[in-house]
């Protein structure tokens, strides 16, 4: 009932990047200590009742103007702020993302003590907003599967001054995070190269183990061969077996992962695909019908890696 | 050292902070406390600084649990209980030391912070002087910064900042305190209070210590406010009689505890002669159990939810302390004959003397009997005698008796020679019964002040007075002020001793008496204006003010009636404010933001920010250009971006009207 009730809730609001928050937006509520307050100047009213302080009287009195004016304070600290959400990068599925927000205050004095946190969770990253200034703030999200999500729900909230009230906003940020499928970890090797289409020694370098295409720089070996990632790794240079890139073309195939289950097989596919670019190889992939023709670079790797966040 | 302490983390400094916040909240009671619980409080206290400042781990809970347990059983063993005033002191002092020990979760910090408010309130049982609120004051500033500061959870912010915030906070709360000070209705304390409660209040008591009523004439509060129905009687005659005290063992006078039930008692016999004097009386309240009426009241007057009844002594008792301010009317016949008129056993209780004390009087009455020119006197004539004597004999009235040992009657007769009203009634009561007369002390309130303005007379706690009473046969008991006799102006006129100076006021008077004298005098005004406004503020004056804002009979529910409108005037001027600060957003964006709304509810996608344009566009493209209300639409759009956007010297289409033709749309369902 409580979750529904929450969805529901949820479900109401509008979904924007950028949010002011207004009264109509944030929400106040006392809490414990704030009853806890409301008990001792209860109990310091009947005490100056019972023992007729004139004095305690002024002092219970100072006490709960002090606490009505920390209530409004309490509420300005959130009122007003502008919430902005930076776009987020793409992350693996199991990986940590990071949503950066930033909080723009107009007023002319600090903002105190303002938490941030994925609604439900409890991992507050806490922030000061300087007057007429921005303070980013970053709140990490796991999130469970691939695909493209929407940001979670955020909460802000503060009980600055007193920390006898919680004033608190949900927001709905608009922007989608593409989540890509968790690299499988230990992956096997790549697979063995397929022969270019019409190449007749195919069936002979099956088998031959990991494919690579690589091979120590020989004198000569023009620059555009070296792999220079693999270089920067290793002491020597590396270049790219020209002869065997051109015999075979190093395809990522889901129906050849070996592994049973679907999303293990984009998993490990998404593991390949990260090795592959790591070696800098021209690797193509193919998913289902969908065909991505060889090619290397940030580019492909990304069209590949969203080909497999969205299928 | 300062800059050890600026180095110090950030979890050392705010628990320094909050010890010497606490350590100052508590410093005021330490004279009051048992020495053990001060000791005690100032050990812990410095133990966790320590603690705080080499960020060593705090004890566990058990040594806690002992000490809690062995501060019960002192507290027990010192005060005999654990309830009533003082030792709840004693107790919440000592819980509050030990409280800053465990200071692991955030609730103990809040548990530390209600503990230090609730002990700040109790430095007012023992002083609610204006340095004592000027301390507190700081006290509540202290803690209320340590509490902000717990609630700045980035960094380590300068406790200045923290303190900024709290002082701004007591500022702005400060005219809350203001109207909740002033309006909210003072009740009668809500059960009965321990005994000790009201102890160091002033007020006539039930016994009279010698000595005791003097402490009273340095009080000017009010006792009660008479207003009169016809003339007043003379000033003179005012006598408001209070406790009768007939019992002396020698040090203190208490009234007569015969075996007998009140009802049993012999009558007063009491006959009134003439007319009566009616008036009004306001009777602040004193927490007991009687009235003081005008000698002598016959009639019970008319009370609201009391019970009074007159004993034989004509003292007016209720069934309960008045612990609130009462109003009523009374009626009095100032010639008035009481008590028997034969000589009965029942007077020999106003005979009887302690053994052992006094001699030199008992000498002197029984010189005074042999004295041939008092042979064959009676009662009266010998009283007539003793009072020449206290007119001529070098016997003055004084604020400063000083101190009077065991043979109170004897010092003052022979040595002092002067005393205040308590010393010269007692001393007066003796020799009469020394001299076989009956006689006892009355106790109450002589004179008053009349002011001029609103015709009330106004008794206050420094017109507290002692008399006499002596039983003469065929007249029955009779008044007789001794006071009158050795200064005739504390009687029935304004004159009063003034209050001697303090030591340090005289040393000042000494250096520079101008410079004193002014500073005295500020000093007097400032002090005089607290006590007056702010520690007297009563029920009394609530109702005195509500009569001036013009209720015309106020009572403590108007002051509620009162409160409630206050409040309900605030939250209407908030509302406004929310109101003004919200229309403040530019109405041209608010009017495109209402028209983004409807046009959302009617299925078209938009893009967040989008111009008036490109809405149009969007409409047109979901629902046809030519859907019904459409091109209106359309139309309202472009003028809405021309009202903004268009060109510089056109005419302008108000918002008002773009608002008002809204209204008038029909969207696409």
């Amino acid at each position: 009932m409580k979750t529904r009730l929450q969805k529901w809730f949820e479900a109401r609001l509008p979904l924007r990047d950028v949010v002011t928050l207004t009264q109509r937006t944030v929400y106040i509520l006392p809490t414990g200590p704030g009853f806890m307050l409301g008990a001792t100047v209860l109990l310091l009213l009947v005490a100056s009742i019972n023992y007729q302080l004139n004095l305690g009287y002024l002092l219970t009195f100072l006490l709960t103007g002090s606490a009505v004016v920390g209530m409004h304070v309490c509420h300005g600290t959130l009122r007003g702020l502008t919430m902005s959400l930076i776009a987020p990068d793409a992350q693996f599925t199991g990986a940590s993302a990071v949503i950066g927000i930033n909080l723009q205050s107009q007023r002319r004095s600090t903002r105190h003590g303002i938490g941030l946190a994925l609604l439900g969770s409890d991992h507050w990253v806490w922030a000061d907003v300087p007057p007429q200034g921005i303070a980013t703030v970053h709140v990490a999200f796991k999130p469970r599967r691939r695909g493209l999500h929407r940001v979670p729900t955020l909460t802000a909230e503060t009980r600055f001054p007193l920390g006898t009230f919680r004033v608190w906003t949900v927001w709905r940020p608009a922007a989608q995070v593409l989540v890509y499928p968790a690299p499988e970890a230990g992956a096997p090797p790549l697979p063995p190269g397929e022969p270019r289409s019409g190449s007749a020694s195919a069936a002979q370098q099956q088998g031959t183990g990991e494919y690579d295409g690589v091979r120590g720089y020989r004198r000569g070996d023009p620059m555009k061969l070296i792999v220079w990632k693999k270089a920067a790794k290793a002491d020597e240079l590396v270049s790219r077996d020209a002869a065997q890139a051109q015999r075979f073309e190093l395809w990522l195939d889901q129906r050849h992962t070996g592994a049973a289950h679907p999303e293990q097989q984009l998993s490990r596919l998404c593991a390949w695909v990260l090795k592959a670019d790591q070696l800098g190889l021209d690797y193509g992939l193919r998913l289902g019908s969908l065909e991505i023709k060889p090619g290397t670079g940030e580019l492909h790797k990304r069209r590949c890696l969203e080909a497999l966040a969205l299928c | 050292m300062l800059k050890r302490l600026r180095q110090l983390p950030r979890d050392s400094r705010d628990t320094l902070f909050l010890l010497a916040v606490i350590a100052w909240v508590i410093m005021p009671q330490l004279g009051n406390l048992p020495w053990w619980c001060s000791l005690a409080a100032s050990a812990i206290l410095l133990l966790r600084g320590w603690l705080a400042v080499t960020a060593r781990p705090l004890p566990s809970r058990w040594w806690l649990l002992a000490v809690l347990v062995l501060t019960m059983a002192a507290t027990l063993a010192t005060h005999k209980t654990l309830l009533g005033r003082d030792a709840g002191v004693t107790l919440i002092v000592v819980l509050l030391a030990l409280k800053t020990m465990e200071l692991r979760a955030r609730r103990d910090a809040f548990v530390v912070f209600f503990l230090s408010f609730f002990t700040m309130l109790t430095n007012f049982f023992y002083s609610q002087s204006l340095l004592t609120a000027a301390a507190m004051l700081v006290g509540l500033l202290g803690l209320l910064t340590a509490l902000v500061n717990v609630h700045m959870p980035v960094g380590k912010p300068p406790l200045l900042e923290a303190a900024r915030t709290a002082g701004w906070m007591t500022l702005l709360g400060a005219p809350i305190m203001a109207v909740l000070f002033v309006l909210f209705p003072r009740l009668a304390p809500l059960w009965g209070i321990p005994g000790d409660a009201m102890s160091g209040r002033s007020g006539l008591s039930a016994s009279m210590q010698v000595g005791s009523i003097a402490s009273l004439a340095l009080d000017d509060s009010i006792a009660m406010r008479i207003r009169f129905e016809g003339a007043p009687p003379a000033q003179s005659e005012l006598y408001f009689r209070g406790p009768v005290l007939s019992t002396f063992d020698g040090r203190d006078w208490r009234p007569l505890r015969s075996g007998i039930a009140p009802r049993m008692q012999a009558p007063s016999n009491l006959q009134v002669l003439g007319a009566p004097v009616t008036y009004q009386v306001t009777l602040e309240p004193n927490n007991r159990p009687w009235l003081l009426l005008l000698d002598a009241a016959p009639v019970k007057p008319a009370l609201r939810g009391f019970e009074a009844t007159m004993t034989a002594e004509l003292q007016w008792q209720t069934d309960r302390p008045i612990a609130d301010l009462m109003r009523f009317t009374a009626q009095s016949y100032p010639d008035f004959r009481y008590g028997p008129a034969r000589r009965t056993d029942g007077l020999q209780d106003y005979l009887d003397l302690p053994a052992g004390f006094n001699p030199r009087t008992l000498l002197w009455a029984a010189e005074l009997r042999r004295d041939p020119r008092l042979a064959g006197a009676d009662a009266a004539q010998l009283i007539a005698a003793v009072l020449e004597r206290l007119r001529s004999g070098g016997y003055s009235y004084t604020l400063e008796p000083g101190i009077y040992g065991q043979h109170s009657a004897d010092e003052f007769w022979f040595d002092h020679k002067e005393g205040f009203c308590e010393h010269i009634a007692s001393s007066f009561v003796v020799l009469m019964r020394a001299l076989d007369i009956p006689a006892r002390i009355v106790t109450g309130y002589q004179g008053g002040q009349q002011n001029r303005l609103d015709d009330f007379w106004i008794v206050r706690q420094s017109d507290a007075h002692a008399w006499a009473e002596v039983w003469l046969a065929g007249r029955g008991w009779v008044r007789v002020d001794p006071t009158s006799a050795v200064a005739p102006g504390r009687i029935g006129s304004l004159q009063r001793l003034l209050a001697p100076r303090g030591m340090i006021a005289s040393a000042l008077g000494n250096v520079s008496p101008a410079l004193a004298l002014n500073l005295r005098a500020l000093w007097d005004a400032v002090n005089n204006s607290w006590n007056q406004r702010i520690l007297n503020y009563t029920q009394g004056k609530q109702l005195d003010l509500l009569k001036n804002i013009g209720f015309a009979s106020p009572s403590w529910e108007d002051l509620i009636y009162l409160l409630i409108g206050v409040v309900v005037l605030a939250s209407l001027c908030g509302a406004a404010w929310t109101l003004w600060e919200r229309s403040r957003q530019d109405p041209w964006l608010r009017l495109l933001e209402r028209a983004a709304m409807r046009l959302q509810q009617a299925g078209v996608k938009l893009a967040p920010n989008s111009p008036p344009r490109r809405m149009a566009g969007q409409l047109a493209a979901q629902w046809g250009p030519d859907h019904p209300g459409v091109p209106a639409i359309r139309d309202w759009l472009a003028r809405l971006e021309a009202q903004r956007y268009g060109a510089p010297g056109a005419r302008r289409i108000s918002l008002v009207t773009l608002q008002r033709e809204l209204k008038q749309l029909v969207w696409p369902k």
